[in-house]
């Protein structure tokens, strides 16, 4: 009748110690079956108390807990020793992650009955040990440190004469202990006038700078370290020199003493190319401003040149045409033609006006596209018709071919006009009276590609080059010099660019005709820009 | 009744042009040699139609345009711009003025009355 409140009152007792205690702690019965948990154990194995009690240890949390080392414990050691401290385990919990744990078990009598209860403490010493792994490391390290002091001099003065930059040691009074072979070399000094000697005494008193003495005497007791410290000096033996230096004030291995490592940076060379550098920079924005007003001037110049040209030419064409045209009375057949002349010159004139301001445009990237979808098919025939006229004019034969799925494209028309004017009235003008000229037109991957080729008098391979070039004319007794400008072609391949095509001209020599050939994609890279009213006479075609 | 036309330019010679091409397709034509004197024969005559240069002696075309249409006797006349300049921002100017249209020079004397005529509503 009394045991009943007294189990009752220290199982409860039991209960507040195992919730207490900061360690996760486990009761389970002789199957190995959990009886009991404390609250910790919840905690730090992120579990729940539904999925632990009653359970197997092996099975909990989704079977996390079939360790080896564990089973180990629990079946072949602890029925052997009833008690076991400090067992170490290394685990890796799905949930917690990779853990060392010290468990230690001990073997209980229940408080009624016979059965036995296996307490289980669980000690995570997972920081535990990578502190110990960390002071084994130091540990390791500091044997490394302690080797002999000859080994330990011997290593550092050869990383002193390894190292290419001069270097020089000194004492408290700032006397020269040793230095490095390249110094020497550098200041071209001797071992015997260097060390033991003051330092600024160096060299016939040469190092006897004062931003050297505000580094040593002031800087550095401050400090103990200093870098990238930049004097620059005049050198009786070695001339103007600008040097980095990086001080640092260090124990002796043995003894208390301290000495100062100076390590000295030349770095005349790198200044000299930074200036240059720096200057050269300078006269390329000079320069580039420069270049972009006079781009602006000669835009402008060719605007007004454009202008003023044009008005006398208005006069010069208006009036001949008129005349011409016998308007106010008939004229002379001499007459007649005299006044044909001047129309026809002043037209090749304004024809050059324009083209040299196209190209001064294309040029400066000034020209732009007005895009609109154009309908090839219907584009190709409708040019075809005008240049109808120019070839029965020469007697030739045009053939024109254009591809059933020839699709429509994006592009400038007054520009794709202009491009097939100038390559047509190219190859009317090279090719003899009888010839052939004609046209084809294709789909491609990217767009169309078109045609234009002739049986005319061909390109010599040597001048495959200049006819791109500008105002290059082959001679032809086919036609006047007058009829042409030399820029057609140049043009008609800038256009072309500017849509973002190709344009290349083959011929396989002289007399065996020529063939150009370009490219349009479907829609043109260049931005679309609405055009606006337009009656310009742009249009050489026109 | 013949269409009235004001014609400014301060070139004489495209000045007789214009005036011939467009006196031989009917039109009275009244003649002025810079912006400020075609204003005043604009406010007077009320032309059908101006066609105007657009670099003049005292002012630009736009500027011209821009004092016709603030009178209310000249701010519907058509006016035709003619001019020898190829700058796109000239021709943005033209294009902020209502009623107005826009010939590139050199003309073409077999259009140009033509072309000015189909402007007159």
């Amino acid at each position: 009748m009394l045991v009943k409140p007294k189990k009752i009152r220290s199982q409860a007792y039991a209960e507040s110690i195992i919730n207490t205690i900061r360690e996760p702690l486990l009761a389970l019965d002789q199957d190995l079956r959990v009886v009991s948990v404390s609250r910790s154990f919840y905690d730090f194995f992120k579990v729940k108390p539904e999925e632990t009690i009653g359970q197997l240890i092996y099975d909990l949390g989704n079977k996390q807990w079939n360790i080896p080392k564990l089973r180990e414990l629990l079946e072949t050691i602890l029925p052997l020793q009833a008690t076991f401290d400090n067992y170490e385990v290394e685990h890796d919990f799905a949930t917690i992650g990779r853990h060392t744990m010290l468990l230690n078990a001990r073997q209980t009598q229940g408080e009624l009955g016979k059965e036995q209860v296996i307490l289980l403490a669980i000690e995570d010493i997972t920081e535990r040990k990578e502190i110990e792994h960390g002071l084994e490391k130091a540990r390791k390290e500091l044997e490394v440190a302690k080797l002999s002091e000859d080994e330990s001099r011997e290593y550092a003065e050869s990383i002193i004469n390894t190292i290419r930059e001069p270097l020089i040691a000194l004492d408290q009074d700032l006397r020269v202990v040793s230095v490095s072979r390249s110094f020497y070399d550098f200041f071209k000094v001797k071992p015997g006038e260097t060390v033991g000697q003051l330092i600024y005494d160096l060299g016939n008193k040469q190092w006897d700078i004062p931003k050297l003495r505000e580094l040593l005497e002031t800087i550095l007791p401050l400090q103990a370290t200093f870098e990238n410290y930049e004097v620059e000096h005049d050198f009786a033996t070695i001339g103007r020199r600008t040097m980095l230096l990086n001080a640092r004030q260090i124990q002796r291995v043995l003894g208390k003493e301290q000495i100062i490592l100076l390590a000295i940076e030349d770095i005349t060379d790198r200044r000299k190319i930074e200036i240059g550098l720096e200057k050269a920079h300078e006269e390329l924005e000079e320069l580039a401003a420069e270049l972009k007003h006079a781009a602006q001037v000669k835009s402008e110049f060719l605007a007004n040149m454009s202008h003023e040209l044009r008005t006398p030419l208005n006069s010069i064409n208006g009036f001949s045409e008129v005349l011409h045209d016998e308007t106010f009375g008939p004229l002379n057949a001499k007459q007649k033609q005299y006044v044909n002349n001047v129309l026809t010159s002043g037209k090749h004139l304004l024809l050059l006006i324009n083209q040299i301001l196209d190209m001064a445009k294309l040029e400066a990237e000034k020209m732009k596209l007005s895009l609109t979808k154009l309908p090839m098919k219907n584009l190709l025939f409708e040019f075809s018709s005008l240049v109808a006229d120019m070839v029965s004019k020469r007697k030739l034969q045009f053939s024109l071919e254009i591809a059933e799925d020839l699709p429509d494209i994006e592009a400038d028309e007054l520009k794709v006009k202009e491009i097939l004017y100038n390559l047509l009235s190219n190859a009317v003008k090279f090719t003899p009276e009888g010839g052939k000229i004609g046209m084809r037109a294709k789909k491609t991957d990217f767009g169309i590609e078109i045609a234009v080729w002739d049986s005319g008098i061909g390109i010599a391979p040597e001048n495959m080059e200049k006819i791109f070039e500008g105002f290059f004319r082959v001679d032809t007794p086919y036609s006047r010099v007058t009829e042409g400008t030399g820029l057609g072609l140049p043009l008609a391949r800038k256009l072309v660019e500017l849509h973002g095509g190709e344009l290349s001209v083959e011929s396989k020599g002289l007399n065996k005709g020529t063939l150009a050939c370009f490219t349009l994609p479907v829609i043109s890279e260049s931005s679309i820009k609405k055009g606006g009213i337009n009656n310009e006479q742009e249009n050489p075609g026109h | 009744m013949s269409k009235k036309i004001l014609v400014i330019d301060d070139n004489e010679n495209n000045l007789m042009l214009e005036k011939d091409l467009l006196e031989i397709a009917g039109f009275e034509v009244f003649e002025a040699g810079n912006a400020t004197s075609g204003i005043v024969i604009a406010m007077k005559e009320k032309p059908d139609i101006i066609v105007m240069d657009v670099r003049l002696p005292d002012m630009r075309g736009s500027e011209a345009a821009k004092i016709l249409r603030q009178n209310k006797d000249t701010s519907d006349i058509p006016i035709v711009f003619v001019t020898a300049s190829v700058l796109s921002e000239e021709k943005d100017n033209f294009q902020a003025i209502s009623n107005s249209g826009f010939i590139g020079k050199p003309i073409n004397t077999r259009t140009f009355a033509q072309e000015i005529s189909q402007l007159i509503k």
